[in-house]
């Protein structure tokens, strides 16, 4: 089935317009960075709160920090797929990049528990309170992801096929 | 010198050694999350981008974006060896460090104003800037792969 849509993809004119497009892959990637650094720099406050750390800084106050990481998310799915079409051959069978895959799916399984079960909890809660064990794992959990999603990318020009 | 740096047992353990390279880049990604993540967090909360977290809370964090910075110090230095005396004519490695000099120069100032609770509009200013060094800083690392004068 990869096999299938890899060849779909590169028959498409997604694929031969960004190939074509000059210095539009270094654009791309400088893009992919900033979302990585708003992804990234929001989560990492966000989730360490979660586990525990910065108990100066309130649950409800960290929240806010969520529209910057899901625009950060989008700017990097967005310019993600555009790489994916750019080379669907070199991605598709590479191991990083599937396991790359799995893992930002596994990450969104856990931001739907945030959502439906874990957020509901901060309202609660106050500053000086013991965090209840749901929010600690879903917290270290994201964390433990998302650096899983930025090394494997990062690795991606370095490992082999799968 | 650079010469010199490149033969080094360092340099040469991070250009002959399969893993070190990789494994340097992925420390100076991590690196590069943590403290320009954070800055970034800060810098459009000063700006007004985004709200929730107040200015202070930025006083305690900072002490993890100066961690991210020195793991990126380190493994820039290190990744830096393998090529040295390359890497000192590169046009774009040049200007990264010239912004993220800038951008710790920035930080340092954003930091001590937070701290004396001066004019909120300068910070502002100092925070704008600070977001276009950081930024800038990322497009030049990026351009190292692409620009080799």
């Amino acid at each position: 089935m990869i096999e299938a849509l890899t060849e779909e993809m590169m028959a498409s004119n997604l694929t031969q317009w960004i190939q074509a497009t000059y210095w539009l892959w270094p654009i791309l990637e400088i893009f992919h960075f900033f979302g990585l650094t708003l992804l990234m720099g929001g989560l990492i406050i966000v989730d360490l709160r979660m586990i525990g750390f910065f108990s100066y800084i309130g649950l409800e106050e960290v929240k806010k920090l969520l529209p910057l990481v899901i625009f950060g998310f989008l700017v990097n799915l967005i310019t993600g797929v555009l790489f994916l079409f750019g080379d669907p051959s070199r991605y598709s069978i590479n191991i990083g990049f599937q396991i790359k895959m799995i893992l930002v799916l596994l990450a969104g399984c856990n931001a739907a528990i945030y959502h439906l079960k874990v957020e509901p909890l901060f309202s609660n809660l106050n500053l000086t309170d013991r965090l209840p064990l749901a929010i600690k794992i879903t917290g270290f959990t994201s964390l433990t992801l998302w650096t899983g999603v930025l090394l494997l990318g990062r690795l991606i020009p370095y490992v082999g096929t799968g | 010198m650079f010469v010199w740096i490149e033969n080094t047992a360092l340099a040469l353990w991070v250009s002959t050694s399969l893993w070190a390279y990789p494994f340097l880049l992925c420390a100076h990604i991590s690196g590069l999350a943590i403290v320009v993540g954070i800055f970034t967090v800060r810098d459009f909360h000063l700006i007004g981008i985004i709200s929730g977290l107040q200015e202070t809370k930025f006083l305690e964090l900072r002490k993890l974006a100066y961690c991210g910075f020195i793991i990126n110090s380190l493994s820039g230095l290190m990744l830096f060896t393998s090529q040295a005396s390359y890497f000192v004519t590169n046009a774009p490695f040049l200007s990264k460090l010239l912004f993220i000099s800038f951008g710790i120069i920035l930080a340092l100032q954003i930091h001590k104003r937070i701290r004396e609770k001066q004019d909120h509009r300068i910070i502002k200013r100092l925070a704008i800037c600070s977001s276009i060094c950081w930024f800038s800083a990322i497009i030049s690392g990026r351009l190292i792969a692409y620009i080799f004068t």
